[in-house]
């Protein structure tokens, strides 16, 4: 990434970028994965250094995309129903564009953890999900799944190669299906509860 | 004889030394240069801040890395997301979960380092991969010699591996596909090599009174057998390089584990009968593919750091003879 751009990505961030500009660098991250890529290093890189922890940088791109979409006229309406946010899509100036915000919050906002409470990254998960072109089945509850990675690993490494990475990338996954597993059981102990609480009532 | 001044000599030998290292830098072969990696990645010491790049998103990881006479001591701390944090002293490792307010202590046999499935000198190049010289190029403010290493077919990824000049030591890895496209990318934004590193740098970030402390078991059950499933279409260059009979954690039926390699590559083939939970299709998790196949009464599946056409083509033609 050049020094041009990373200048333009900071005052984007910053919300000093003319509209104009935010227009074509919106644009041109749509069409380039490989900036999409380069930019979300360089958030991560900005936010390891000023040593912020969770997603602080990515909160002020967060908030500068959705002013970005509030900014704009409605030329042609695009509404996209969130029905798992109980909430409605604003409507956004054009497709294009959409995909191009989108495309930047996907940039901000897919290592995020999503606070259930928080309409504005739900908002921005959904774009992420009406985006995300390739449909993957990623069973993450998929314990068997999990263990034939695992698995695979522990051979890889036996073999001489290393998977220090993957392991990460496993650990994470671990907490992902444990979180799962906990919701479940939070579920369950919820049903029980109401179930007793029912038989309390008859 | 007028003698020369102390610091101007110093100049002179600094000024040699960069010299000779660019000069032996020019005449080195790309196997050399993987040679030299495996060795630094071995033996040098550091520490800084890695980013790893992947799918769109990215994340910064500190880290601090010695060895000791052997002995590896090291410590992740991921600064996104959950916090999470790996500290390893030897074999014993310390995965601490700051959310879930919980320690997973494992035991690590292999030598893993930070970088996966980085290739090595040994590996034979020509038939399936060329491996090449590039260009320099700066990384983390370092001169880095770029090698890339080019499948010849799409069946495989490729690697590019930057290496610093004056160590050898990987400042950057990348794992690219068939149209150049990165897959994930490795890469130092700083770094110091061979710095003093004090004993409490190892210490965790937490105080780990309130945490709950569980021990992983050690590995699955596993048993070396003969079997006669085998892949009858396996892209070229792959070969099995070992069968297993495992027990899996949490599963009642012993599965049979293949594992495929191209000396680069692996890919792992799952056998296992169709009582156990079903897998649909093809899946992804991090820079691992997988697609599963049910056959008669078995279902296959195939996992590795490879294109989904790949494990999907090696799971097909998994077949008992």
């Amino acid at each position: 990434m050049n020094e041009a751009i990373r200048m333009q990505i900071s005052a984007f961030v910053d919300g000093e970028l003319p509209e104009n500009e935010a227009e074509l660098l919106l644009r041109r991250l749509s069409q380039d994965a490989e900036l999409r890529d380069q930019v979300a290093e360089y958030l991560a890189v900005g936010r390891a250094m000023r040593g912020e922890a969770g997603f602080a940088g990515a909160s002020e791109l967060r908030e500068r995309v959705l002013a970005e979409i509030d900014e704009r006229e409605p030329e042609h309406a695009v509404v996209v129903d969130t029905t798992q946010s109980r909430s409605v899509w604003r409507p956004v100036a054009g497709a294009a564009v959409a995909a191009a915000v989108a495309l930047l919050a996907i940039v901000g906002f897919q290592q995020t953890n999503v606070d259930a409470g928080d309409s504005e990254a739900l908002l921005a998960n959904d774009i992420v999900n009406t985006v995300e072109a390739e449909s993957y089945t990623v069973p993450p509850s998929d314990e068997t799944l999990r263990q034939y990675i695992l698995s695979h690993e522990a051979a890889t490494a036996d073999s001489g190669a290393n998977g220090f990475n993957s392991r990460m990338v496993t650990l994470e996954f671990s907490q992902e299906v444990d979180d799962l597993e906990t919701e479940a059981e939070d579920e369950d102990s919820i049903d029980a509860t109401d179930t007793s609480a029912d038989s309390d009532n008859q | 004889m007028t003698r020369m001044p102390r610091h101007v000599a110093n100049i002179f030998v600094l000024a040699a030394v960069l010299v000779t290292t660019a000069a032996l830098a020019d005449a080195m072969s790309p196997h050399d240069w993987l040679a030299r990696m495996s060795g630094a990645v071995q033996t040098t010491n550091y520490e800084g801040t890695v980013v790893r790049v992947r799918g769109g998103s990215a994340e910064a990881m500190k880290v601090v890395h010695v060895v000791s006479d052997g002995v590896i001591r090291e410590k992740v701390v991921a600064q996104e997301g959950n916090g999470l944090e790996i500290i390893r002293n030897g074999n014993e490792v310390h995965c601490i979960l700051p959310e879930s307010k919980s320690v997973l202590v494992e035991e690590w046999d292999d030598q893993s380092t930070l970088f996966s499935t980085l290739p090595s000198s040994d590996i034979h190049f020509g038939a399936d991969y060329d491996v090449s010289i590039v260009r320099k190029e700066r990384v983390a403010g370092r001169q880095a010699m770029l090698l890339a290493v080019r499948p010849h077919d799409e069946y495989r990824y490729g690697h590019r591996i930057w290496l610093d000049i004056e160590t050898g030591f990987p400042l950057q890895t990348k794992l690219v596909d068939n149209n150049g496209a990165t897959i994930e990318q490795v890469k130092f934004a700083d770094i110091s090599l061979d710095a003093e590193i004090h004993s409490s740098a190892f210490a965790p970030s937490y105080s780990l009174d309130s945490f709950t402390w569980i021990t992983e078991p050690r590995e699955s059950h596993r048993q070396v057998v003969e079997s006669d499933w085998r892949a009858a279409d396996l892209p070229s260059g792959f070969a099995a390089e070992s069968v297993n009979e495992e027990q899996l954690p949490g599963t009642e039926q012993p599965v049979t584990h293949i594992l495929y390699s191209d000396g680069i590559a692996r890919v792992s083939v799952f056998i296992a009968s169709k009582t156990s939970a079903d897998i649909g299709g093809k899946s992804r998790l991090g820079t691992s593919n997988s697609y599963s196949v049910a056959n008669g009464d078995y279902v296959i599946t195939a996992v590795g750091e490879v294109p989904a056409s790949t494990v999907e083509k090696i799971a097909k033609s998994v077949q008992r003879n």
